[in-house]
């Protein structure tokens, strides 16, 4: 029986290593990344914003548990992130330093989260796997936690995005298949959203595609043509849960499907990793990527340097 | 101001005509306008531009390329309308169709110049997915493609949400409403603090847009003048993280605060409103200063034009203005080429 411990580490060890795997791959076409690679199977540098967000999370998460506000979020962006920058922000997508400027502005959730148009980016489905560890066994929980924090950043899809996560992984966290997983995704959102009938679209396509057309079909169903950036949440969210059941559940195999689909590939991949981690336990993540995978550097984030995702994981486990 | 002061203003089909002349004038005054009618000449020529570009950028030139002719016709480089006027034409042309019908029939073509909204949402109707999906599972759903268009709508009389829902949501949705009831408004005869303020009824404080637009008001008249809200309005409501400038919580914001800053700085006395003088002043100044504003001078001077333009109506605007925004260049949708804004305008009134 795989421990409540051994779920959450392998949880975030997964989505440490998505994030790290994905990496390069980022904003490349499949087609891209087969021609260069043949097939990323191997980590090549360290993780990005992904797992410095996820920590940092976790960490405004421990300390308010389940009477978290976006207020009290809010707070911590502002003393924690905002405070900190006399520079450029690092690693972060649009909705990071888009939410930076609004709360510099003076702003509050969730208008932080409306201001700037980024509001459906896939930042908070990147950071939302500590509230399903959390609530584990509770997806309702874990995604209304995860709204309470989405609100400072995000609006609209970008909290569905979030929600889907966050509901998906407190699922897994009981070692159910990922069948029910992307259940419990679809359920924590609107059935009339952009975010639903992406995910329900990408599911179909994975169900019925061979692998080796899984890419261009997936890209097809969920991919904007006529649009650049590639961190939209309902495009992110379909790719990772797609790989993630194409993967079977399993760490290895849905963290590299995700990863050589391209697009915003350290998030997807990251999503992937977290799902299949949850389900599978520490031990399944590969141990050639597990030894990779050490303390963050606070490149993006500083007031996380040093923080390692396995003391992060006991912690939420300990918190619970 | 008594709706009574404007017997000797200008007549509903003046107002109308002013409304689509302003937007035009205004289109043609943002920098971004010459980008967009670049596209009539050939292709290696705005290729050339992208390697001037690169080449300023590798060489530290402070001489920055602009869109230019080399063996080719100059004329669409001329000062003329682009993109939002002949969006807002295609409006006015179609106005009494099925809204998503109309947009089914440009998806799939090749040769139609439009904004990411507009593509998410033609690509979205080509798939299947209908309105409001259409415009809601949409990157650009925020964006004032739909606040361009509303412009007809408010000059027809008719509300704009169900064209609005086809390309966007939320936002891009509020932005249309506010547009086309504030030129709703401005049509029937009232002065443009009333349709400042039926436009803000449409905006809920809420929102991005909603809280822009009282932001950028309030700033826009404690400067005092449209030239001199510059300034205040690039703080109040841009915050220079995106990579587009399109986005209606910026743009039909600005656009409100300038017309309404540009009449009462051009009106110091209420007796005074509705003369040609009035008009041609608050129209120029109003203007000018959202093409200051440089990212979002795309569609902020357009949609501001169309506000003073519709104000202050056709004959009051500057001649030269009125002939040189006339003539559609067709560089978005190529149909339009030579197409009389002036007459399309007329059948709304």
């Amino acid at each position: 029986m795989t421990s409540v411990r051994d779920r959450a580490r392998g949880c975030l060890l997964g989505l440490a290593a998505g994030d790290a795997l994905g990496a390069p791959a980022e904003n490349l076409a499949p087609e891209e990344i087969a021609a260069r690679w043949g097939v990323l199977t191997e980590i090549e540098r360290g993780g990005t914003d992904d797992t410095e967000y996820t920590i940092f999370a976790a960490t405004v998460l421990l300390r308010h548990g389940h009477a978290l506000t976006s207020e009290d979020v809010a707070r911590a962006w502002r003393e924690e992130i905002v405070a900190r920058l006399d520079g450029p922000m690092r690693g972060a997508g649009f909705s990071e330093l888009g939410t930076v400027e609004a709360l510099r502005r003076g702003l509050r959730p969730p208008l932080t989260g409306r201001w700037h148009a980024h509001g459906w980016s896939d930042g908070l489905a990147m950071r939302a796997a500590p509230y399903g560890i959390f609530a584990a066994g509770d997806p309702d929980e874990a995604a209304r936690l995860a709204e309470t924090d989405g609100r400072v950043s995000h609006t609209g899809e970008g909290i569905f995005g979030g929600r889907a996560v966050a509901a998906a992984v407190a699922v897994a966290m009981t070692g159910a298949s990922p069948a029910e997983v992307a259940a419990a995704a679809l359920r924590a959102v609107p059935e009339d959203s952009w975010t639903a009938r992406s995910l329900r679209a990408a599911l179909d396509v994975a169900a019925r595609t061979p692998r080796p057309l899984l890419g261009r079909t997936l890209h097809d169903a969920v991919v904007m043509a006529h649009y650049p950036w590639t961190d939209l949440a309902p495009e992110a969210v379909a790719l990772a849960f797609a790989a993630y059941t194409a993967g079977g559940g399993e760490v290895e195999a849905s963290v590299v499907i995700a990863a050589n689909l391209g697009r915003d590939a350290d998030t997807t991949a990251a999503v992937a990793g977290a799902l299949a981690g949850a389900g599978r336990g520490e031990a399944a993540v590969p141990a050639r990527w597990a030894e990779r995978i050490g303390p963050v550097a606070g490149r993006c984030l500083p007031v996380v340097a040093g923080r390692d995702v396995r003391d992060v994981a006991d912690e939420i486990v300990k918190g619970m | 101001m008594p709706s009574g002061d404007r017997r000797d203003g200008p007549d509903r089909l003046d107002r109308v005509r002013g409304a689509f002349a302003g937007l035009a004038a205004g289109d043609a005054a943002g920098w971004p306008a010459a980008r967009h009618r670049s596209t009539l000449l050939a292709g290696w020529s705005r290729r050339l531009r992208r390697e001037l570009d690169a080449f300023a950028e590798e060489h530290q030139v402070t001489t920055l390329p602009v869109p230019f002719a080399l063996n080719q016709p100059v004329a669409p480089l001329a000062a003329g309308p682009s993109d939002d006027a002949e969006w807002l034409a295609w409006t006015a042309l179609t106005i009494g169709e099925d809204r998503a019908e109309a947009f089914g029939r440009l998806a799939g073509r090749d040769d139609v110049r439009a904004r990411i909204s507009v593509w998410a949402a033609l690509d979205n109707l080509a798939a299947g997915k209908r309105p409001p999906a259409s415009g809601h599972d949409n990157p650009h759903h925020f964006d004032d493609a739909a606040a361009v268009r509303a412009v007809a709508f408010g000059a027809a009389g008719l509300d704009p949400l169900e064209d609005a829902r086809v390309t966007n949501a939320e936002d891009g949705v509020l932005g249309a409403v506010a547009m086309a009831r504030a030129v709703a408004a401005l049509t029937d005869g009232a002065p443009m603090g009333d349709a400042v303020e039926a436009a803000l009824g449409a905006l809920p404080p809420d929102t991005a847009i909603g809280h822009a637009a009282r932001e950028a008001l309030a700033a826009a008249r404690a400067a005092g003048s449209p030239f001199a809200s510059v300034p205040a309005l690039d703080a109040a409501v841009l915050d220079h993280v995106y990579s587009y400038g399109v986005a209606a919580a910026q743009t039909v914001p600005i656009a409100l605060a300038l017309a309404d800053v540009a009449v009462s700085a051009a009106t110091p006395g209420a007796g005074e409103f509705g003369g040609e003088e009035f008009g041609a002043e608050a129209f120029g100044a109003g203007v000018s200063a959202a093409a200051c504003l440089a990212p979002v001078a795309d569609s902020a001077p357009a949609l501001a034009g169309a506000l003073l333009g519709c104000a202050a109506g056709y004959d009051a605007l500057p001649a030269a203005w009125r002939e040189r925004v006339r003539t559609l260049a067709g560089c978005c949708l190529p149909e339009l080429a030579g197409a009389d804004l002036l007459d399309i305008a007329g059948r709304l009134a």
